[in-house]
């Protein structure tokens, strides 16, 4: 039976690399000609107190040089918060508790440069690192470089390291501009399309808030009377939802391009009260499921991979066929946005 | 990359520096370095003053205009710079040689203005490390000249000054770290041990190489008499009264640093010091040789007529003027020492064995037929002289070459020179039946003197506790045949008189042990207690060869590192060990008693629950980290088979006293106590079924004494 309390201690060591010194050659050769003109004085003079100086001093550009380098390699990090969603290009705090003061900069995903650990002035609680992801996913660690000059700012040296998330991070895409959308049957009126419903499906009752729960839902009188925050339930809608199909590309650049947009479309549709049916078309085949909102939609496509070969379980490539059922977007072309947005008909052997 | 612009890419003003505690601990360094330059006399009191009120000046300003440093200031610094630069040359125009000793006053007023000048325009970290380094350049300077351990003052300011600015440096490139109060002390006792480590490795530096060599009068007045012997109150007959006079003797200070050694007595000798040598390597240092010996006391001839030498220094000393040549001497090597008076002294130039040169504050020095030099001037505190002289001590086995005691039809002046040297005023009939006895079966003159102290060493023994001898009795007489009980110029004398007796020229050396040798100012420290007499023995060829019959053992070099850790030896077993055992034992009592007190549970809901959980984990079933407690109470009461839920009870009563405002009655607490104090059994493998006797299964039940639901179709079929 394994020691939890060591497990833990384990996880929180952060693994990395081998340290290394950064630009080791002016730091030690200074220090050496230092100890060098150091030496021929006291050889000169014959005085013991200069030698007795001397040792001191290269007791000091020694601890000095080579000191960093096992703070480093003793350093504890642990991540102790992380939201749970992120956007690409925007920053996100993590706090990261450091048992030694170390610059940490962020390389995977990336960010900023900033030093954590103990400092003047300031408990010893835990400092912020921010990152700024580029691409989508979801981030269960993070890779860091770290480095330190401690304790005598003599050297500096670095270490890559890997930090485990205490969960995971779901890094969504930017919102990128909507595709352009299939007007509705019943949106005879030139305003209608713009019509936004706030409320979808039907209202079944009220229940007690919970969290994550839109506040847009607050059921006010019922509130009032039972003396607890109540919120509307929905069932759900009636009408057949929207099926946005997004084909992601293999090329990590245009995948995100495509998400982005996907991302912009689905936005679009909530605004419009719809449901949605999300398809990603990935390396693993298509997934399809309902989405509800933004953030679980910046989730899904947080997740979704990139595709070399889009295709289906049942064979089928590119997007839905036209035809009766389903009315393909007018402008909404796969092949060139990688986004189709169907109304109204689930695609039959998808998987949920 | 142009050579022009990696200089301004270096060049380049770093951010302002806005630590406060930074700027003083630079300024502590800079200040502490100009005030170790004065105290070793580097620097004059108004220099010093000034100069440190100017670096701390500049400090201040350069902290006060950091964010927008003064333009016009640079030009007139650097043209100060420039000022001290071509002063400093001119200050060594004319001298004829440019080391350390020459260049070491106008070389530390250069280091001291040019931090004066640095410290008004420190703007930023890196300006600030410049003065933390060039602090050290004054050190260095001050170091050069520092004999005693009061530069240990100045040196453990400026270690600290220096160490809280070097984390003051990391606590600014990070942005605000610190190093928390754990890390500061791992790191000074790292610096410790790695300077220690350094320390021991090292070999101590020996004043090798140089042109010139230091001599200072110290203020030293001329003394009467060309040659003459003056004690501490510039009379011959004085003795060196550094000691305090107590004892049976009433004399302070050693009889023989004078025109004759009474050896009938022996001053009290106290522990100041009397003068620290830095040397290549340990010697007996020489002040004085008798060879007439009158039964109680040693003389110095009274026609022996001491030479003047006036070539200044390096006054060069000749052989011996009556002395015997020295056909065929060691090949040696060259030893120089420097002594550093502390107190006032006799007018003796100490040295080791066989002086070449003399480097002396005086315009002559004299010379005395029995290798005796004298100072023209009185020594006090300050004066410094140094001396090199000729390693040419034999080895045992050169000298056991030698087959028998010189012979005075070699020469007139080996003759006469052994008529000295042999000199008795008695027989000694019974000194000489015993030295022929010890050396009977000895063939060599090197052999009878180390059967002589070979015997001497077993059958004497050495204390200073011993009455003053009547007026009249030989000392040498009632050594050897009295109670056998004497100090060094008895035990020497001894022997001196038993060599001559069987025909071995010697004579009594007077002067000091090496001393403590101190590995931090690589001085040996003379105190007044290591005065010190031994036999001088004469050898054909070899000249006069030094042997101590008091202390027998051989000296050996010194290392840093070895003495360090010999004196840590020491002061150890010097330690009470006994109270400071106590006062670890009750240091380590505080400490535990001050852990448990922090750790005590803060609420009467803790301390349940921690006895509750010790109570499981007695029992084999310590709680998981991922169990709440209601969840670990129904595994206790599952263990112990209780069924009525008695721990659960006590976990609803701690959970509802720490999180749901129910303060516990006293019969609660009671109980709840009563409770987590219970016993429990060790844990033990369930049963999957049970057999009666009869031996009919029954289902096992759950902790209610409910028997499962869903069980095997068996174990239920055959119930």
């Amino acid at each position: 039976m394994t020691d939890p309390a060591g497990r833990d201690r384990d996880r929180r060591r952060s693994a990395g690399g081998f340290v290394r010194p950064v630009r080791p050659l002016v730091p030690i050769t200074s220090s050496f000609f230092v100890l060098l003109g150091w030496g021929v004085v006291a050889h000169n003079s014959g005085a013991g107190w200069v030698q007795a100086l001397g040792d001191v001093l290269a007791g000091t550009l020694l601890l000095g040089i080579a000191g960093p380098g096992v703070i480093l390699a003793r350093v504890r990090l642990e991540v102790t918060a992380v939201p749970s969603d992120a956007t690409v290009g925007l920053p996100v705090d993590l706090r990261v508790v450091s048992s030694s003061r170390v610059r940490l900069t962020p390389i995977d995903p990336s960010g900023p440069a900033t030093f954590v650990g103990p400092a003047r002035g300031s408990s010893a609680g835990s400092d912020v690192v921010t990152l700024v992801p580029v691409r989508r996913g979801v981030v269960a660690g993070l890779t860091v470089n770290l480095a330190s000059a401690a304790p005598f700012g003599l050297l500096w040296w670095t270490r890559r390291a890997h930090l485990d998330l205490p969960s995971e991070l779901h890094i969504g895409p930017k919102l990128g501009q909507s595709v352009a959308l299939p007007r509705q049957d019943d949106d005879h009126a030139g305003d209608s399309a713009q019509r936004s419903s706030r409320d979808i499906g039907e209202p079944r009752g009220v229940r007690p808030y919970r969290p994550g729960d839109s506040r847009r839902g607050v059921h006010w009188p019922a509130t009032a009377h039972s003396g607890e925050l109540m919120v509307r339930e929905m069932e759900g809608p009636t009408a057949e939802p929207v099926v946005v199909v997004v084909t992601l590309p293999a090329e990590v650049d245009k995948a995100e391009s495509v998400a982005e947009r996907a991302f912009g479309t689905l936005v679009a549709l909530f605004d419009r009260g719809m449901a949605v049916v999300l398809t990603t078309t990935e390396q693993s085949g298509r997934r399809t499921g309902a989405v509800a909102d933004r953030r679980s939609a910046g989730r899904r496509l947080a997740r979704a991979v990139g595709s070399g070969h889009p295709g289906d379980r049942d064979g089928n490539i590119g997007p839905p066929p036209s035809g009766s059922g389903p009315r393909p977007s007018p402008e909404g072309d796969a092949a060139t946005t990688g986004v189709t947005v169907t109304m109204g008909q689930r695609r039959r052997g998808d998987q949920p | 990359m142009t050579l022009i612009e990696m200089v301004k890419r270096a060049n380049r003003p770093g951010p302002p520096e806005n630590s406060a505690a930074l700027r003083l601990a630079c300024a502590g360094t800079v200040i502490t370095g100009i005030a170790a330059c004065r105290a070793e006399g580097e620097l004059s009191w108004p220099v010093a003053l000034v100069s440190i009120a100017l670096v701390s000046t500049g400090m201040y300003l350069s902290y006060r205009t950091r964010s927008r440093p003064l333009g016009w200031l640079k030009p007139i610094l650097a043209l100060a710079a420039l000022a001290a630069f071509v002063w400093f040359f001119r200050q060594l125009t004319g001298q004829a040689f440019y080391d350390v000793s020459t260049v070491e006053d106008p070389l530390a007023l250069l280091f001291v203005w040019i931090q004066v000048a640095h410290a008004f325009d420190v703007p930023a970290r890196r300006d600030l490390s410049f003065s933390l380094a060039g602090s050290a350049s004054l050190m260095a300077v001050a170091g050069a000249q520092a004999v005693d351990l009061g530069f240990g003052l100045y040196a453990v300011a400026w270690i600290g000054f220096g160490l809280w600015g070097l984390v003051g440096m990391w606590g600014s490139a990070s942005d605000g770290g610190r190093i928390r109060g754990r890390g500061l002390v791992g790191t000074v006792v790292a610096v410790s041990v790695l300077a220690a480590a350094v320390l021991a490795v090292l070999p101590a530096p020996h004043v090798a190489g140089r042109i010139d060599f230091p001599a200072n009068s110290a203020g030293g007045v001329g003394l009467p008499g060309a040659g003459g012997l003056a004690g501490d109150a510039g009379r011959a007959t004085e003795p060196a009264r550094a000691g305090s006079p107590a004892g049976r003797t009433r004399v302070g200070g050693f009889l023989g640093f004078a025109t004759h050694l009474d050896t009938a007595l022996r001053g009290s000798l106290g522990t100041a010091v009397v003068m620290r040598v830095r040397a290549q390597r340990p010697s007996y240092w020489i002040g004085e040789t008798f060879n007439t010996w009158d039964g109680e006391s040693w003389k110095v001839p009274t026609k022996n007529v001491p030479v003047a030498l006036f070539a200044g220094s390096p006054f060069a000393i000749p052989p011996g003027v009556d002395a015997p040549v020295v056909s065929n001497p060691v090949a040696g090597t060259s030893d120089l020492q420097t002594f550093y008076m502390a107190q006032s002294s006799p007018n003796l130039i100490f040295h080791a064995d066989n002086v070449i040169d003399v480097w002396f504050p005086a315009r002559n020095i004299y010379l005395s037929g029995n290798d005796t030099m004298v100072s023209p001037i009185a020594l006090g505190p300050g004066a410094i002289y140094t001396v090199r002289s000729q390693v040419n001590t034999a080895t045992p086995a050169q000298l056991r070459s030698i087959a028998g005691p010189p012979s005075a039809s070699e020469s007139p002046t080996q003759a006469r020179q052994l008529r000295v040297d042999l000199q008795l005023p008695s027989p000694y009939t019974r000194a000489k039946a015993l030295a022929e006895k010890i050396t009977a079966k000895k063939a060599t003159t090197e052999a009878k003197v180390q059967a002589l102290i070979a015997w001497i060493g077993s059958h004497t023994r050495y204390s200073t506790d011993i009455p003053p001898l009547p007026p009249g009795q030989d000392t040498v007489d009632e050594f050897l045949f009295g109670n056998r009980m004497g100090f060094c110029e008895q035990i020497s004398t001894a022997m001196a008189v038993m060599l001559r007796s069987i025909g071995i020229p010697a004579r009594e050396a007077v002067g000091y042990v090496p001393g403590s040798y101190n590995p931090i100012t690589d001085l040996y420290e003379v105190q007044n207690k290591d005065a010190h007499a031994w036999v001088q023995v004469w050898f054909p060829h070899y000249g006069w060869q030094s042997f101590d019959p008091t202390a027998v053992v051989p000296l050996a070099n010194p290392s840093p590192g070895a003495t360090l850790f010999h004196d840590a030896g020491r002061a150890l077993k010097a330690l009470p060990l006994v109270p400071l055992g106590v006062l670890l034992v009750l240091a380590a009592a505080a400490a535990i008693i001050v852990r448990w007190w922090r750790r005590r549970p803060a609420t009467w809901a803790l301390a349940v629950a921690r006895r509750m959980e010790r109570t499981g984990r007695r029992a084999g079933r310590p709680r998981q980290p991922d169990e709440t407690l209601n969840e670990y109470a129904s595994v206790l009461d599952a263990m112990s088979g209780d069924t009525s839920g008695t721990w659960r009870a006590l976990a609803w009563l701690i959970e509802a006293s720490a999180y749901g405002h129910h303060e516990p009655t006293p019969d609660e607490r009671h109980d709840a106590e009563r409770l987590s104090r219970r016993r429990l059994k060790r844990a033990r493998p369930a049963p999957t079924d049970a057999v009666r006797p009869g031996g009919v299964l029954v289902p096992r039940r759950d902790s209610h004494g409910l028997p499962p639901t869903g069980g095997s179709p068996s174990a239920g079929g055959a119930g």
